[in-house]
């Protein structure tokens, strides 16, 4: 018995006979590929006789040049131990086709149709909850408090320090972007309405927004998609307790809340940025400065942008539940469905403050 | 009254039918037990069954009452009368194994919230889980958290108990364990208890009357005995744990390549 593996051909009265011995393994497929390419076409006869070991690998091999070779390839005298791996494995003589992919206008046809009822459920989900969250409001005996205070904490306690550093520092960057051009003129007291009206109206209001979406948004929908990927909803549903009842309505509550009280922080502290521009930069005494800012804004700069506010976490928290739960399959799908929510958060922010930022200009 | 009937139940999903007309008896104080092989349709059966998904034909009562006929409120009543425990236990991860136990007490009930804490303890110890009143169901092992969630299920002593795949995942010992708990539960309540299942061993410990499904379809209802007696080839193979027929499949790499068996011996 050789301990090394052989391949030799050889002609015969029939056509070539290609000859292998001893053990063959993994490590012999390029030779054996070579060889059995390089073999004159015709039949081809397979010596397998001194074969003492025989790998899927090698028998994969010989398959596919019986394909190659379109069926030229006979088997001729052969181990037992090749005969053992050949009867081991079985295959198909037409392996199955893999699905094509959708073409183009398939793809855009079924996203399309999916979207249509994605969207359906979508406003199914947006009814039923505020209907439930009018009849807590109706019912405020029954309404679970403990699970509204638990998720005010977490959307807006939770998110005070970080929300306060950003727009802080964004009123900053407006007021020193802006000091830089106003100068020009000698007009750098306008600084203060500048950043009084653009806090308040838009920054404050969108800066929160899309802190909320990234924190509490996404946190929203992951919860829910594991709950729903673990049977919990299904859980809760065969125990006679509504879902939406249970866990959306406390959590539209709590962000509704949270975010408007989160803008009027991030309404003072970005003013505070613009504030400290005003003073330490441009020089201008403080009360000068605030006084400024006071004439310029007007009450309805504020109350717009809490309109804005009660808009977007409303939106955040449909959207977070919406795609918690209509999440199906396994743990894979919840980081999907959390990153798909969050961007479908953001898109539809900007989307809503567009929309105001005209509508308030222009109709009121 | 029985405690469950199904007449010519069927389900879709999508296109594809999974029930096509099944009926189905449960009466109180028996373990019925829901056979078949993976895909053949006994979990569509349960969530059929418990509401989860609705019936596309055929009637299911339970308790004498049709789930999907009643108004959000009766719905409500009845799911209060019946007990289901899930595959993995479907406890509420955030809060603790008490709260879980305690939640259909605080729905559904006006008890005061001192007697709620005895009733929780007294379901805990029914399942020997008293230590674990304060852990999360993350702290706990498989077993514990399905015992756990069967104390839930209990909370409102059901007259009706689904199991879907109680000793899914568990070692053979916890498994036979659960299996007891649930033989006590009957004979001491007189419950009513469906149970999912394809263990063999645990079929036969358990079962008072079983159901074979095989593809949407009942191909064999009876007691155990009778079951086996049931020459439908599925159903045998199903007890005498083979395989339908030989693994049927394509030529292999021998036959492929014009082999012969037997060539050089």
């Amino acid at each position: 018995m050789s301990t090394a593996a052989e391949i030799s051909l050889s002609s015969a009265a029939d056509g070539v006979v290609l000859s292998l011995s001893g053990p063959l393994r993994r490590a012999v497929v390029p030779e054996l590929t070579k060889a059995l390419r390089d073999a004159p076409k015709g039949q081809l006869t397979l010596d397998l006789a001194g074969v003492t070991t025989m790998d899927s690998a090698i028998v994969a091999t010989l398959i596919r040049a019986w394909r190659d070779r379109a069926g030229s390839l006979v088997l001729g005298a052969m181990s037992s131990d090749a005969e053992r791996a050949l009867a081991m494995f079985r295959v198909a003589e037409n392996p199955p086709e893999a699905p094509k992919p959708a073409n183009t206008v398939e793809a855009l046809g079924g996203a399309v149709y999916g979207s249509r009822e994605a969207v359906v459920d979508f406003l199914q989900l947006a009814a039923d909850t505020t209907f439930a969250v009018f009849r807590a409001l109706r019912h405020p005996r029954s309404m679970r408090w403990g699970a509204i205070a638990d998720q005010s904490i977490d959307i807006g306690s939770r998110a005070f320090g970080i929300i306060g550093l950003i727009t802080f520092l964004v009123g900053l960057t407006i007021a020193f972007q802006s000091a830089h051009q106003l100068q020009q003129f000698g007009a750098a007291i306008y600084v203060a309405n500048l950043t009084g009206v653009s806090m308040l109206r838009e920054m404050a209001p969108l800066m929160c927004a899309i802190l909320v979406a990234g924190r509490s948004g996404s946190s929203i929908a992951a919860e829910i998609a594991t709950m729903q990927v673990s049977e919990e909803i299904d859980a809760l549903k065969v125990m006679g307790i509504d879902p939406i009842d249970f866990l959306a309505v406390p959590r539209i509550l709590a962000i509704t809340m949270m975010v408007p009280l989160l803008t009027v922080m991030a309404d003072m502290l970005g003013i505070l940025g613009g504030v400290l521009v005003g003073v330490f930069y441009l020089d201008i005494a403080p009360t000068a400065f605030i006084n400024q800012m006071l004439s310029a804004v007007a009450t309805w700069d504020l109350v717009s942008g809490l309109i804005k506010s009660v808009v977007f976490a409303f939106g955040i928290g449909l959207i977070g539940l919406h795609y918690g739960f209509k999440v199906r399959g396994g743990a894979s799908e919840v980081g999907r469905t959390t990153t798909a929510s969050v961007v479908a958060s953001i898109f539809f922010i900007i989307v809503a403050d567009c929309i105001f930022s005209v509508l308030f200009y222009v109709a009121i | 009254m029985s405690a469950l009937t199904v007449r010519g139940l069927i389900a879709r999903y999508g296109d594809k039918t999974i029930l096509k007309g099944v009926d189905l008896t449960v009466e109180p104080g028996e373990v019925r037990v829901i056979l078949g092989g993976s895909g053949c349709g006994k979990s569509t059966l349960m969530k059929s069954c418990v509401g989860l998904k609705e019936p596309d034909g055929g009637r299911v009562t339970m308790l004498g009452q049709e789930l999907s006929a009643l108004g959000e409120k009766e719905q409500r009543n009845l799911l209060t009368r019946i007990g289901v425990l899930f595959q993995y236990g479907a406890l509420l991860g955030s809060i603790s194994i008490g709260e879980n136990v305690a939640l259909p007490l605080r729905e559904h009930t006006d008890l005061p919230e001192d007697l709620i804490q005895e009733m929780v303890r007294l379901k805990l110890a029914l399942v020997e889980l008293s230590p674990a009143e304060h852990l999360l169901p993350s702290e706990l092992s498989g077993g514990m958290r399905k015992r756990a969630a069967l104390a839930r299920a209990m909370a409102l002593d059901p007259e009706l108990l689904f199991c879907d795949e109680p000793g899914a995942g568990l070692d053979p010992l916890t498994s036979a364990e659960l299996d007891d708990l649930l033989l006590r539960l009957r004979d001491r309540f007189g419950m009513a208890i469906v149970v999912v299942t394809h263990e063999l061993l645990s079929i036969q410990k358990i079962t008072d009357k079983a159901l074979m499904l095989s593809d949407g379809l009942v191909i064999a209802d009876g007691t155990l005995d009778e079951l086996k007696d049931n020459d439908h080839p599925e159903v045998q193979a199903f007890f005498k744990r083979q395989a339908a027929g030989e693994m049927r499949g394509p030529k292999t790499a021998l036959e492929l390549l014009g082999g012969r068996t037997g060539l050089t011996r």
